[in-house]
């Protein structure tokens, strides 16, 4: 117990430290945007995309088209993960894990015009390729979290008189949590970079902003387009470090 | 004591795909409150037998019987909340205390919360682990010794009748495993489960056995016995080449030295004068030369010869030799041997619990003892090394 307690301090204090730099960070790159944009002198083009509620816009939108695709592939992927481990599936699972495998590979931009081109443009349709571009990470982490198990830590559980599902819900999937949540974050931050590229489905988000400075030549608003979706990434993978760090169960 | 607790009537198991049924035919009773260990080489089936008794693995064909009823068909989850079951890895969850881990059973039970926290207390001091200080730690906290100890608490946490154990103390190093298996013996003492026990492991077998099945392949019974009957009568050669070379001597630890007919030899007590030990001498028969001093509460003490006590300048308590190899008389023949060996005599002195004198037991007695079939006492043969024990003990005790 008390080794326990000494080695907890100096983590705790590295975790508090860890846990303020990283907004500290985020708020030091936005801050500098800001006071690089306050010296510029924007044309009516920029001023038109680059004010505060056009961005507050853009961004809402981009983390709506993250969040739902994300909810959407952990609402399915999950399960199907689940279901390609079981016993009864074993010969499921390579096609599966091929198709998903091939889909990842294709390149994103390549999903996406293929979805609108082919199913239509728009928000709903930009969310459907989302879903499908991040469904990869989290299918294979749920697999091979549920995979990694210990058998023998299952055979006990079985041998006590725990059913099926029981060893499921108390001992495969908490114990697979760490893994499938390091999926989720690869999935979300995958999808934040990603969801620039559906502007050009008629999706929105901050893409739009990118986008508008290309075909406008304003590298002004490129650059702030950029740096945002940067800045969104990385409080985005911050808060899903957080999210792993509360939900890991203790002990392991 | 004596009921059946188990009784597996002609199981067989036929794994998909292989042309061998790995168990073949099994029939076998265990008797209520007994350790059977089922033992063979790797690959003999002894594993899967223990997990067709709580269905871990479903029998091919043949039935099971729990108490008397076949439960060959009924629930396994529930047939298993009544099995404790303890594996090599013992598979504790990592993400569960001490405290849940035990009381995992007792809750798919729907135990109330009071019941299932004194039970997991009991548990974990039977165990010799204090609750306060282990109950609400994680696995990856406790040493692999205290893992498999709370892997134990786990398996009896319902109390339930019978338990499978499956090389529980396999992966432990020599020295805690030898704890342990002591400390499982103390505590099956006391509960008096009925306990499968697996090994690989001829003397963990011998050790914790109350009755050993020694399996061949396809789970086949070579011999089914208790394990002095087995050390002493192997039933064919596989049985023999299994028990391996050592067979006389593990044998000694069945053999008790209580049981054996005692050597005599002439005794007084060590502030007797020096006349009257003389007198002992040579009253006794004439090849024993030596006179055994005990003190006032007959506890041995010295060795001395008649030229001893001529020698007038020797205090009595100097006279002589020290008494050395000394066992108690419920000591086994294994333990007179070793501390034969460990004095370097010939013989060693009994004394019964207080210490006293009860008799001398000779090397050749326990060497032979080793060698007979019927292991125990043998009244004749003791009698016949009584007449060499004087000479070989006097050789032995010869400056």
């Amino acid at each position: 117990m008390t080794m326990a307690t000494h080695s907890d301090r100096p983590a705790m204090a590295f975790r508090l430290g860890r846990y303020f730099l990283m907004p500290a960070f985020i708020a030091a790159v936005c801050a500098s945007l800001f006071v690089y944009l306050s010296q510029q002198e924007p044309d009516r083009i920029v001023a038109q995309r680059l004010n505060f509620d056009s961005i507050v816009d853009s961004t809402l939108r981009h983390l709506y088209l993250v969040g739902v695709s994300t909810v959407l592939v952990i609402a399915i992927a999950v399960p199907l993960g689940i279901l390609l481990t079981r016993p009864f599936a074993r010969t499921l699972t390579p096609p599966f894990v091929t198709v998903a495998n091939t889909g990842q590979a294709v390149p994103s931009f390549g999903v996406i015009v293929l979805f609108a081109l082919t199913l239509g443009f728009g928000v709903r349709y930009a969310i459907a390729a989302l879903t499908i571009y991040a469904f990869l990470p989290v299918l294979r982490n749920t697999m091979v979290g549920l995979q990694q198990v210990d058998p023998s830590v299952i055979e006990a559980g079985r041998g006590m008189g725990m059913s099926k599902r029981a060893v499921l819900a108390k001992i495969e999937l908490p114990l697979a949590v760490p893994v499938v949540l390091a999926g989720v974050r690869t999935a979300l931050v995958l999808n934040v970079g990603t969801a620039t590229i559906v502007t050009l489905t008629d999706a929105g988000g901050l893409g739009d902003i990118i986008n508008a400075g290309l075909v406008t030549n304003r590298t002004l608003l490129v650059v702030t387009g950029g740096v945002l979706t940067a800045a969104l990434a990385l409080l985005v993978d911050y808060i899903a470090a957080i999210a792993e760090n509360v939900l890991r169960p203790r002990g392991l | 004591m004596t009921e059946t607790m188990i009784r597996l009537e002609g199981l067989t198991k036929r794994f998909p795909g292989q042309t061998e049924p790995a168990v073949e035919g099994l029939t076998m009773d265990i008797l209520e409150g007994e350790i059977v260990v089922l033992v063979g080489p790797s690959g003999c089936g002894k594993t899967t037998t223990m997990k067709l008794i709580n269905r871990l693995i479903e029998p091919t064909s043949g039935r099971i019987f729990l108490e008397g009823v076949d439960i060959t068909r009924s629930n396994p989850d529930q047939l298993r909340r009544r099995i404790g079951y303890v594996i090599q890895q013992i598979g504790l969850f990592p993400h569960m205390t001490i405290f849940e881990n035990i009381a995992t059973v007792p809750r798919m039970l729907r135990w109330e919360e009071d019941r299932i926290r004194r039970r997991v207390d009991e548990l974990l001091d039977m165990v010799g682990m204090d609750p306060p200080r282990y109950r609400d730690r994680y696995p990856k906290e406790l040493s692999g010794g205290q893992r498999q100890r709370v892997g134990v608490a786990r398996a009896l946490s319902a109390d339930p009748p019978v338990m499978l154990m499956d090389e529980p103390f396999g992966a432990i190093d020599p020295i805690t495993r030898e704890r342990l298996q002591d400390e499982f013996l103390r505590i099956q003492s006391e509960i008096r489960k009925t306990i499968v026990f697996v090994t690989h492991d001829i003397d963990e077998a011998i050790k914790m056995g109350d009755r050993i099945a020694i399996l061949r392949e396809r789970s086949q019974i070579a011999q089914y016995d208790v394990p002095e009957v087995i050390l002493a009568n192997p039933a064919d050669e596989f049985v023999k080449d299994f028990i391996g070379s050592g067979a006389a001597l593990k044998r000694l630890g069945f053999s008790f030295v209580q049981d054996l007919e005692l050597a005599q030899w002439p005794t007084a007590r060590i502030d007797d004068d020096r006349d009257t030990m003389l007198r002992a001498i040579r009253r006794a028969l004439a090849n024993r030369g030596w006179l055994l001093l005990l003190d006032d509460q007959r506890r041995p003490r010295r060795w001395v010869t008649a030229r001893d006590l001529q020698r007038a300048d020797t205090p009595t308590g100097a006279m002589g030799q020290e008494v050395k190899a000394v066992v108690p008389s419920e000591a086994t023949l294994a333990d007179a041997l070793n501390e034969m060996i460990r004095t370097q005599s010939s013989f060693a002195v009994v004394v019964d619990a207080s210490g006293a004198y009860r008799g001398t037991i000779d090397f050749t007695v326990v060497t032979t003892t080793g060698d007979d079939a019927a292991a125990g006492g043998l009244p004749g043969q003791a009698q016949a090394n009584d007449e060499q024990a004087g000479e070989v003990g006097g050789r032995s005790l010869r400056p």
